[in-house]
């Protein structure tokens, strides 16, 4: 770290700071020198409250305890209120100027921000300012908003600042604030290409700083010195700073705490409230979480359209929402709470209340305002807690904290006092008598006054009075009246506690005024209690049981078990060398093939194995899908730029999505997750395992599986179907080969860099600068060394017989070609240089270069010895994939076992993990399907799916997850009803943030869009 | 009498050795009469007939025959006798709201003539823009796909449909029916419907979507009937009255000749369109029907149809079973719905046709009544009952010989007739597939 670093990362706070412009005018003095006595004092959290008297002094605590005050000290007489540690908010965020692109020193990414700082903008609104210390808020964390990297964060005291004075500092320099937001205009359009970015960056960091190291110790380096970058600058500087990642939902939470272990940086996350749907995950992944107070809106269920729209997921989010926090705690996460994404700050009590009702204990409700944000921001010795030394921040109230009658009446703010809401006289509540000075009234005729806080009505006769204008203060009442009942025009009221009755005057428009009296009339006070009680949650907190994974219709509380079982009498479909066996058998155990072969050599069952008879019924490996876009996060496709190697696919995966399931009961065990299409050299592709339900979503992953990377031909990558507005190189397929080539030579020019630098000894490598570590062409220079796979988007023969060439030229051999609907017009060239051919069975005449596509061309491919497998790029195909595989029997007449083999063993033979899955054999993992009937035939049923041994679909589990969907949608749209009373969204609404942003993540349809092809 | 001739024979009667089929001649005019014997009749209206014999003439059929009867022939006839040795004649199936002969390559904008200009084209007539050489055809023809309904697409009234054959030099040879009715896109309520999809698969939300824009885009729909009823109306009295083609164009559906076709999926917009045309006095199909089930007693009640626009689609919420889609058809009949099955989504994959209804029939449909819906239904729907979608006499002969059932993969198509007319089954994939070969024939120096 720089020195200059170091210096801005102290806490800054001093007392009343001297700075500032010269007074106009004698300089005011503030003693600020008080003693707050009287008051029941409740130290941090979990201390009982203690009568102690606070001596603040200069804005700091100077003396805790039971002395009796200084004499210097003013008194602040706190009968009958508590004063608790001031409240930290974490997360606020702040509009900082963007950085001007245009300049030298910037990074080439306007999404990189770093260099900014939040005291560079307009910190807090008055407004928040206002409604975070009515919360009782006195410290609040500020953070820039934009960007991938977006700057750091100062805390600063809930100060009103005048033209003199600034809010004070309490620390200049907290956090580096960061997100994995995308561009409008650019890279990274995707969630991916963000990751990337910031992973790319803060490797820069490094990177930097070392070259820095190395400039200092060595003057003759400097002709090779990177080009000086205040942006890469502010990221080496910052490494000793924790990441702070803002993040829309609680995927992206463990994305970014993946990315900060990665960087070894210590991370808080600034939650999105559902955190409490992936809870295994965040508490193995050690995360922190901010935690937003807020509960999304009871989904629109009042019509049955409407509630035909809501899932339930959408439901159980919305009905477990306020057990977050409580679930969060209880798996051991630490929380620290904040107001952020709360459309209305106000409604912030009201859920720490409700939050409290699930569960949580004041001490930690205190903890998650107080210590807990403070130590995240490496300001405890500054706040958090009442402690000699520390700031005088405090919250007095009026009645226990998180109680709904609690009141806060005034927050100390650095040792100032800032009045939230003066006591209000109670004695003005109740009914009354309006004695004297209602024109014409007599005792029996008395007009009827009731007084409930800021509600006044006047009951004449029948009759009510307007009331109007009603303002109230620690002691008084005034209210404008009207009504004909009073005579003419509007009076004015004003009305005071007189012992036991009201007095005030009454106040006509010409100016005279007369006395009022009114007493205590004999109407018990019971409908104010009602009203105060309206205001708390009504419904009981809702059940604090394990939620399924994924949170829907289709998850399970507990993953299934591993399962030994045997198929016994069945068709065997092995995938192997040994074809279709009739009456045959298959043995699982732990997860593993123990045999599969003719039944008659089964060996005998171990106890406790799962005997299915499985005569007239079909086995096969687990299908699967060479080419699948399923349970991607926002945006297949880094379209950004023309080359994306760095991005990677695993870093998005979805766990969440349905389609897994819908997949898993089409007999789907694994995918090869690919990138789209829009680019020449697309991202990283990641093989897949169909673990749908697992906690933790990294776990569906299959270790060890072979590195890919999608890369595209022809239309797409030219965006010849008019994706994109600019002109991008590539244009013309000559483009995209001549792109290809140069990006293969800097790979072995990367490659041979590093290699130079690792061969150097250490000691030499200290007299040079270090390389630096590039994402990208890391990534391509593994396919040049032949650790990575490409799967190329292909339809036409030249680019097909291009990339041929291409990499027979530089050595290794393509993966894949994907789609290849014309490589029935290149086979040998294919047999040659790729491992095989994954195209569809029969899609055709969707674009210009699929016109000479025919269903024949798996077959062709397979007869010219290329491997060939059939994949989906759908949701939808991928239910279905073993009928696709029939399609080669139907054109081109290949053996029913080959086809077959065409979506089990050769995808498994393309995607190098032949040795583990893919066919029926002894020793490999256990996917299997269990089918009704032929499954190459359309009247086949997938009945049973395993995946590792475990059954991830039945027919009967499914059965059993169909009845509970209606049960719990039946439960929770009546709750919604209910809580919702039936509303409906009207025209301009601003949506709920939280499903406004559900809304964003939903399925991706590749089909449709031609970039995913 | 001539004796046996192996169906080879028949065959070489077209020319052979050409290139693709959008290149080949069309078939000629029937001019023998054809005599089908040993086979195994699906007739669809009059069960299954093992070993019997079909007669066709002139391009229609004249006799469905048991067994042991002997064929009547017209006077002076020298027929051409083919003895399929048990196997199966289909009627051949008919591909409903699709976009065959409108679309040749989805995403060339220049190959597309399914989307006319504005919201309400009701004047435009489907079959005016099929193209008879479109390779499109001849490859559904080969999966036994004989005939099709094209659809215009886009904005709430976006056309009239067609029913066609799918062997024709010209447009006029092509139609079976032209005009069959109009197609409205009954509006979805705001967040609703499907978009972004291609085809006639149901309307979407309006673009404009405000809490009420549905009602105000189902005005306009109501608005163009009334509109069309005062023209009738006024024309009636006075025939010097200037015509209007969209006002034209709605006679028919006004006088119930034609039923108007309805793009609606969910439940509420079922219903509404339903409703809707009870009281316009119009007969109604509904397209789409992902919701019929729910409001089957009024679908039942009112008559109306539904044109299940594919089986092979992802259940339409995250919520639904994942078989959703497939038992759809199995659940309309169960609930006294007609109904019949479209292929949904582009015209290049109707061939699939008959995997839907497979699909259909694997998850609980009756397989013939499953056969019914891509055949009979369709046509019974589509007003084309008097000509296609069974064996029977009276009957187009557009039917075709295969070696198993259509349902199944492993099932090859021999022969198929349209209108009598003998079809080339290739196309141009099968002579890709053929010159391909030669390629590796060559290369391995055979």
């Amino acid at each position: 770290m720089t020195f200059r670093a170091a210096l801005l990362f102290v806490a800054v706070v001093a007392s009343l700071p001297a700075q500032g412009p010269p007074h106009n005018g004698p300089q005011p003095v503030d003693a600020g020198w008080f003693a707050l006595v009287n008051a029941r004092v409740v130290t941090a959290p979990g201390a009982a409250p203690e009568a102690v008297t606070i001596v603040v002094r200069d804005g700091r605590i100077a003396a805790v305890g039971t002395d009796a005050p200084p004499a210097g000290a003013t008194a602040i007489d706190c009968t009958g209120l508590v004063v608790w540690p001031g409240f930290v908010e974490p997360f606020y965020a702040s509009d900082v100027p963007a950085l001007d692109p245009n300049t030298t020193d910037q990074h080439w990414n306007t999404m990189v921000q770093a260099q900014r700082h939040a005291l560079d903008g307009a910190l807090v609104a008055t407004a928040d300012r206002e409604a975070l210390r009515a919360l009782g808020f006195t410290t609040v964390a500020v953070a820039p908003s934009g960007g991938v990297l977006k700057g750091t964060a100062a805390v600063v005291l809930l100060d009103e600042p005048t033209p003199e004075r600034k809010p004070r500092v309490v620390r200049h320099t907290a956090y580096a604030a960061a997100s994995l937001q995308t561009s409008r205009d650019g890279y990274p359009d995707s969630e991916m290409g963000a990751i990337a970015l910031l992973r790319q960056t803060l490797l820069d960091g490094r990177w930097y700083e070392r070259c820095q190291r190395a400039l200092a110790a060595d003057a003759t380096l400097r002709a090779k010195a990177p080009q000086p970058s205040a942006a890469l600058q502010a990221v080496a500087d910052q490494q000793s700073l924790p990441l702070w990642f803002d993040v829309q939902d609680e995927l992206q939470a463990l994305r970014t705490l993946r990315i900060a272990a990665e960087a070894e940086r210590a991370a808080v996350v600034v939650g999105s409230g559902m955190e409490f749907r992936r809870i295994d995950a965040l508490a193995a992944a050690k995360a922190r979480v901010v935690l937003p107070l807020h509960f999304p809106d009871a989904p629109d269920v009042a019509t049955e359209n409407a509630a035909e729209r809501v899932s339930l997921r959408q439901l159980q989010s919305w009905e477990q929402a306020p057990t977050a926090s409580k679930r969060l705690l209880d798996a051991g996460i630490p929380i620290a709470w904040t107001t952020a994404r709360l459309r209305d700050r106000k409604d912030f009590a009201k859920n720490v209340r409700e939050a409290i009702a699930c569960g949580v204990s004041p001490t930690q409700a205190l903890a998650a305002l107080t210590t807990v944000p403070a130590e995240w921001l490496g300001i405890a010795d500054h706040c958090g807690t009442i402690a000699t030394g520390k700031l005088a921040n405090f919250v007095v109230t009026h009645g226990e904290l998180f109680t709904p009658k609690c009141e806060v009446r005034e927050v100390w703010v650095g040792g100032v006092r800032q009045v939230v809401q003066a006591a209000k006289d109670r004695g003005l509540d109740g009914s009354w008598s309006w004695l004297t000075g209602f024109p014409g009234t007599t005792p029996a005729t008395a007009p009827a006054i009731a007084i409930t806080g800021d509600k006044v009505t006047v009951q004449v006769g029948d009759a009510k009075l307007e009331v109007s204008g009603v303002v109230r203060d620690a002691t008084s009442l005034a209210c404008r009246l009207a009504g004909k009942e009073l005579g003419d025009g509007p009076f004015w009221l004003r009305v005071w506690r007189n012992d036991a009755a009201l007095a005030g005057t009454l106040t006509a428009t010409d100016g005279s005024s007369r006395p009022f009296r009114a007493s205590a009339a004999t109407v018990a006070d019971g409908p104010k209690d009602q009203a105060k009680a309206s205001d708390e949650p009504k419904n009981p907190a809702p059940d604090l049981g394990p939620l399924p994974t994924p949170l829907g219709g289709y998850g399970d509380v507990a993953l299934p078990a591993v399962q030994s079982f045997a198929i016994v009498g069945c068709t065997l479909w092995t995938s192997d060398g040994r074809g279709v066996l009739r009456d045959g058998a298959l043995v699982a155990r732990d997860g593993k093939i123990v045999f599969a072969g003719p039944r008659g050599e089964m060996p005998s069952l171990r106890e406790g194995t799962l005997e299915i008879n499985g005569r007239g019924k079909h086995v096969t490996p687990g299908l699967i899908d060479c080419h699948s876009h399923t349970g991607i996060s926002r945006g297949v496709n880094e379209g950004g730029q023309a080359v994306t190697a760095e991005v990677r696919i695993e870093d998005v995966l979805d766990p969440d999505d349905v389609n897994w399931y819908r997949q898993l009961a089409g007999g789907v065990t694994l995918v090869n997750q690919l990138h789209g299409s829009a680019n020449a050299i697309g991202g990283q592709s990641r093989t897949t395992k169909n673990r749908f339900g697992v906690a933790v979503p990294d776990a569906m992953h299959l270790d060890g599986a072979p590195a890919g990377m999608k890369w595209a031909l022809g239309e797409n990558p030219r965006r010849a179907n008019g994706s994109g507005p600019n002109p991008r190189y590539p244009n013309t397929r000559m483009g995209v080969e001549a792109l290809l080539r140069d990006r293969l030579a800097a790979a072995i020019a990367y490659r041979r860099e590093q290699a130079g630098y690792e061969a150097l000894a250490p000691a030499a490598r200290a007299r040079v600068l270090p390389p630096r570590r590039d994402l990208e062409l890391e990534a391509l220079a593994e396919i040049v060394a032949g650790t990575r796979r490409v799967h190329c988007h292909s339809y036409r023969q030249d680019e097909i017989f291009m990339l041929c060439g291409l990499a027979k030229e530089h050595g290794f051999k393509i993966g894949t070609f994907q789609h290849v609907l014309e490589g029935y017009k290149v086979a040998d060239a294919i047999a040659q240089n790729a491992v095989g051919a994954s195209a569809f069975s029969d899609w055709w005449a969707f674009k210009l270069e699929v016109q000479d596509a025919i269903p024949e061309n798996g077959a062709i491919l397979h007869e010219a010895g290329v491997v060939v497998s059939f994949n989906s790029d759908s949701n939808e195909h991928a239910r279905r994939l073993n009928t696709e595989a029939g399609k080669a029997v139907k054109y081109g007449g290949v053996a029913p076992h080959e086809a077959l083999c065409f979506v089990t063993r050769n995808p498994a033979i393309q995607l190098g993990i032949f040795d583990r899955t893919g066919s029926l054999t002894a020793g490999k993992d256990a996917d299997v399907v269990l089918w009704s009937a032929d499954p190459l035939e359309y009247e086949a049923r997938c009945e049973a799916t395993w995946v590792d041994g475990r059954p991830l679909f039945t027919l009967a589990r499914d059965a059993e997850k169909r009845a509970n969907v209606r049960r719990e949608r039946q439960r929770l749209v009546q709750k919604a009803l209910a809580a919702g009373k039936g509303r409906t969204a009207k025209e301009g609404d601003k949506k709920d943030a939280y499903w406004a942003a559900e809304d964003m993540t939903q399925d991706y349809c590749c089909r449709d869009c031609e970039g995913g092809r | 009498m001539h004796p046996f001739r192996s169906l080879v024979v028949l065959f070489a009667v077209t020319t052979a050795a050409l290139p693709g089929q959008d290149l080949l001649p069309k078939a000629a005019p029937q001019g023998q009469v054809v005599v089908l014997q040993n086979a195994m009749l699906h007739t669809v209206t009059g069960g299954l007939v093992l070993g019997g014999t079909l007669v066709f003439a002139d391009g229609v059929i004249t006799a469905v025959l048991p067994a042991d009867a002997p064929p009547k022939l017209p006077e002076g006839a020298t027929p051409l006798v083919l003895d399929l040795q048990g196997k199966h004649v289909f009627p051949g199936m008919i591909a409903a709201a699709s976009q065959l002969g409108l679309v040749e390559l989805g995403m060339v904008r220049q190959s597309n003539d399914s989307d006319e200009v504005g919201e309400a084209s009701p004047e435009t007539l489907a079959v005016v823009a099929v193209n008879p050489d479109s390779t499109l055809l001849p490859v559904a023809r080969a999966n036994g796909v004989l005939a099709a309904i094209p659809f215009p697409v886009g904005g709430l009234l976006p056309g009239r449909a067609s029913a066609i054959q799918l062997d024709g030099w010209t447009n006029a040879d092509l139609t079976v029916r032209a005009d069959v009715g109009p197609i409205v896109a009954w509006p979805a309520q705001a967040g609703g419907g499907e978009r972004g999809r291609r085809g006639p698969r149901g309307a979407a939300a309006p673009e404009d979507a405000g809490a009420n824009a549905h009602q105000k885009a189902r005005q306009r729909i109501d608005d163009a009937f009334t509109a069309a009823r005062a023209w009738l109306t006024a024309f009636t009295a006075d025939p010097t009255t200037p015509i209007d083609p969209r006002h034209q164009a709605l006679v028919p559906a006004r006088r119930r000749e034609v039923p108007v076709f309805a793009l609606a999926n969910e439940l509420e917009q079922i219903e509404s369109a339903v409703l809707w045309a009870r009281d316009r006095d119009l007969r109604l199909v509904v397209v789409g029907g992902r919701d019929a089930a729910k409001c089957a007693d009024l679908l039942r009640e009112r008559s109306v149809p539904v044109v299940v626009t594919g089986v092979h689609r992802l259940p339409a919420r995250d919520d639904l079973a994942y078989d959703e889609p497939f038992t759809l058809p199995k659940l309309l009949g169960d609930l006294g719905v007609q109904f019949c099955i479209a292929p949904g989504g582009e015209a290049s994959n109707d061939r699939n046709l008959p995997y839907h209804a497979a699909t259909a029939a694997a998850f609980g449909l009756d397989r013939d009544r499953a056969y019914a819906a891509i055949s009979h239904d369709v046509a019974t729907i589509f007003g084309i009952g008097d000509r296609l979608g069974s064996l029977a006499a009276g009957k187009d002969a557009t039917l075709f010989v295969a070696d198993g059932h259509p349902f199944e993969l492993a099932t090859k198509i021999e022969l198929a007739f349209v209108r009598g007319r003998q079809v080339d089954l290739r196309s141009k994939h099968t002579e890709l597939a053929k010159k391909y070969r030669e390629r590796y024939r060559q290369l391995r120096g055979k």
